[in-house]
């Protein structure tokens, strides 16, 4: 991120610029004060109360507990499970929506006659409410009726209920959310391949480079910056998957597809549990930390990123 | 990482691909994309047999429009699509209002704090309110603000992207006319509001596009918000359709989901260039 540069100014309009430069804080005001309140504060009670006993439907006093609230997340098997989902769902989701993405993009780098027409088609998805169109997935992963089973039926084999029974829950919620993502990572590389200039690829091809290798010397070496951060805010977006879960598994069966957010709003919104809801909302927002932060590190490496 | 490639390897490789073999994967992608939303289409015009019917059949036997007022009899649409209206409109302007100001001075102002206010809104974005939702219901009931407008609307106007997107488009605007209003003597206020605000109006234009979509499609934060039948939106009246008619007539809730859809499909119909733009604009 860059700052906007400072104007080397003489020192009186210097004192001017201070003066006007005051007028920042009621243009930020109303955006400062509403995520104050509710943003920053329910998120240093969520720090704060990690460590007590709170229980939002109760009226008893609240009592420090200390870290019972974080051990206690091992006490049963559900919080674990929940961890492993959510790895499952990045793991799955965060490599499949950038390669896909990435080739759809580069197969429209070059003018294609209806590229735009396509183009709007496949972003589709990611545009559309999502809890519409998980109800069409309800629909299509159906036992009896629904398209994903007609062929299974055909050859007179049993229907998979894809949403009630793992791991085809949890498979089916990836490849809803791949579905729901390619558009929009087929949109952010399309932009970075389009400034990369048509003459590195000639050279490459006078040089006798073929397609696969202009493509791997050229493009994924020069939209590096864009695959980071594309990798980053496609694990903070997994790691937030909620919409999908409600409305196609519920988190079932069996806890099997609650990711540790769904199981932070299971433990929070339907069995009160506070001090559970909220230690899981900061392991979680740790681990959010931790791999946009490797992530970063790792991508970054060369060109550096910028998030602009 | 260069390996030696052997040589019908090479010449494999070296082949352009083709134009055909292009167009079969876009064509694919876009199917897959796109054919879900034309599935549910013809699906709400199937009668109830013939949506659960092996094989299916692709355009319905018969036409069975009624399946739309069959949603409006089941469910109070007329009022979801009110409620979704009022949140969305409010808390667009409300976005696109907080964020114009404080992406202006972000980018223009110099004021001492500026770069600690920054800081804590990046670091922000690490933090989805999701994350946070079970004290910030607290802090809404104790407002009295749960099952109210205000409730759904104003804990969601505050957008730090709003906010880096203004950022970033003032930064490269132009401050030549804003410095020769200054001099000719207009105050800070007065050249925001003359000057800058109507130079800001393709990015306004775009960045309400993307705030009012994003506002219709919002389901958590309602989900949380809202208990009350009366203040549900087109999300949250859609979502208890599966809940109250599960496994039945698929026909009716395709119906009801494309109720859903259109607003977006339409509006995505008419601003599709300005929306692709904007999506991209967020990387550069």
């Amino acid at each position: 991120m860059t700052l906007p540069a400072k104007h080397p100014a003489p020192s009186r309009a210097l004192t001017s610029r201070q003066r006007q430069g005051l007028f920042g804080y009621p243009f930020i005001a109303p955006t400062a004060i509403l995520l104050s309140v509710f943003y920053l504060l329910p998120l240093l009670q969520t720090a704060f109360y990690s460590f007590t006993d709170w229980n939002p439907s109760s009226f008893s006093p609240t009592r420090p507990v200390g870290f019972d609230n974080y051990l206690g997340l091992f006490a049963d098997g559900t919080f674990v499970k929940a961890l492993l989902a959510t790895g499952a769902l990045v793991i799955g989701v965060v490599p499949l929506s950038l390669g896909l993405g990435m080739l759809l993009a580069a197969l429209m780098r070059t003018p294609l006659r209806g590229r735009s027409a396509l183009r709007a088609l496949i972003f589709l998805p990611f545009i559309a409410p999502t809890v519409g169109s998980a109800l069409i997935f309800t629909y299509l992963l159906t036992p009896f009726g629904g398209l994903a089973n007609a062929p299974l039926q055909a050859l007179g084999l049993p229907p998979i209920p894809f949403l009630s029974t793992a791991p085809w829950s949890l498979i089916s919620v990836i490849v809803f959310t791949v579905w729901t993502q390619v558009g929009y990572t087929m949109i952010i590389y399309s932009s970075a391949m389009a400034v990369i200039p048509e003459s590195y690829y000639e050279a490459a091809r006078i040089d006798g480079a073929g397609t696969w290798r202009q493509f791997r010397s050229i493009t994924i070496p020069l939209i590096r910056p864009t695959t980071a951060f594309l990798a980053v805010t496609g694990t903070l977006g997994a790691l937030q998957a909620f919409t999908q879960i409600h409305v196609l598994t519920r988190g079932g069966p069996m806890g099997s597809s609650a990711t540790l957010l769904y199981w932070i709003y299971q433990q929070g919104f339907m069995k009160f549990n506070g001090g559970a809801a909220t230690a899981g909302a900061i392991v979680l927002l740790l681990i959010g930390i931790v791999i946009a932060a490797v992530q970063l590190k790792v991508f970054g490496r060369r060109e550096g990123v910028e998030i602009q | 990482m260069t390996t030696q490639a052997t040589p019908t390897i090479v010449r494999w490789r070296r082949r352009p691909v083709s134009t055909t073999f292009r167009y079969l994967v876009l064509i694919l992608a876009a199917s897959l994309a796109a054919g879900p939303f034309l599935w549910m289409l013809l699906s709400s015009l199937k009668s109830a047999g013939e949506i659960a019917a092996f094989p299916p059949t692709f355009f319905p036997r018969e036409w069975h429009f009624e399946n739309y007022s069959e949603v409006f009899l089941r469910a109070p649409f007329g009022q979801y699509y009110l409620n979704s209206l009022i949140v969305t409109v409010a808390a667009t302007a409300g976005q696109v209002f907080t964020s114009l100001l404080a992406g202006y001075a972000f980018a223009r102002l110099d004021f001492p704090g500026k770069n600690v206010v920054f800081g804590v809104l990046l670091a922000a974005l690490l933090v989805p309110f999701e994350l946070v939702f079970s004290p910030l219901v607290d802090i809404l009931a104790g407002l009295g603000w749960i099952n109210t407008y205000q409730g759904l609307i104003v804990p969601n106007i505050p957008s730090i992207l709003g906010v880096f997107l203004f950022r970033q488009f003032f930064t490269n605007m132009s401050t030549e006319i804003e410095e020769a209003a200054a001099l000719d003597g207009a105050g800070v206020w007065r050249r925001f509001w003359s000057i800058v605000a109507p130079m800001a109006m393709p990015m306004i234009g775009a960045f309400t596009i993307l705030s009012f979509v994003y506002n219709w499609n919002n389901y958590f934060f309602q989900l949380v918000v809202v208990t009350k039948s009366e203040l549900f939106t087109v999300q949250l009246g859609l979502a208890l359709f599966r809940t109250v008619d599960s496994a039945s007539s698929f026909n009716i809730l395709m119906a009801a989901s494309t109720l859903a859809v259109v607003p977006v499909a339409i509006v995505y119909l008419l601003l599709q260039k300005q929306i692709l733009n904007a999506v991209s604009g967020q990387l550069r």
